[in-house]
């Protein structure tokens, strides 16, 4: 079970970064009217608040690239907490911005998971 | 209550009993619990207050630099915690992520059931 709760933790975050990276609008099909983000303690609750909050980043372009991923089930109807570290690479900056995220996963009936919660910050050094 | 002060309230006295008496985090922690420390999965009350109390320091101070929660639903709170760790005799504080979800008791408080933490290397 564990091992199985690994997977899918990685298995969503590799997604979720590869859309961040690529296709920032098609985050939205991860986020539902009742997600709420926290972005560098800014909070924004629903899937049109949020996505409109990640499209207008002051950037065109970014490459997350993620040091860990841990995850634990979260026994809220098979939830999943996913804890990442990692750093962020804009075009032009020398220097990586590293960042932490945890997200709350909530499965949906076909067997996918919706981010519940999202929670980033960027950990300046 | 304000779900930012409950959230706060918790992670002062969380870091407060982690670094006068580490032995004192159990009752925070139930057998169900579950903590991932810098990778390592650990289960359940005795087993986390075992791997904390036997981590390789004795005195410790934690300093918070940001608190954010996010109700889960049914109850329980997501807060995500970023800061510092100075260890007696070390020059450099260590900076940490860490983060819980909490549940609630029957009594009005809090447990801990998912724990997370992770160092930040720069």
């Amino acid at each position: 079970m564990e091992e199985q709760i690994d997977l899918v933790g990685k298995a969503f975050t590799d997604h979720y970064y590869h859309l961040f990276d690529n296709d920032r609008p098609a985050l939205s099909s991860l986020y539902r009217p009742s997600s709420m983000l926290t972005f560098e303690g800014q909070k924004i609750l629903g899937v049109e608040d949020i996505t409109a909050k990640l499209t207008s980043l002051p950037f065109d372009q970014c490459q997350h690239v993620i040091s860990t991923t841990d995850s634990q089930p979260s026994t809220f109807a098979g939830g999943i907490v996913v804890f990442v570290s990692g750093s962020l690479q804009l075009p032009g900056e020398e220097h990586h911005l590293r960042f932490s995220q945890m997200f709350h996963l909530v499965p949906i009936v076909e067997g996918n998971f919706f981010v519940q919660n999202d929670i980033f910050r960027l950990n300046y050094g | 209550m304000d779900p930012d002060a409950v959230a706060k309230a918790f992670v002062d006295h969380y870091y407060s009993t982690f670094d006068a008496n580490r032995a004192g985090l159990g009752n925070l922690y139930q057998e169900g619990s579950m903590l991932t420390f810098e990778g390592q999965k650990i289960q359940g009350s005795q087993s986390i207050v075992a791997k904390l109390t036997s981590l390789p320091f004795q005195q410790c101070k934690h300093n918070i630099t940001t608190v954010d929660c996010q109700p889960s639903g049914a109850g329980g709170m997501l807060v995500f915690v970023s800061g510092t760790l100075q260890l007696a005799g070390e020059q450099h504080a260590l900076k940490f992520s860490q983060m819980f979800h909490l549940m609630p008791t029957p009594q009005g408080s809090f447990y801990v059931l998912n724990d997370i933490f992770r160092l930040n290397y720069t």
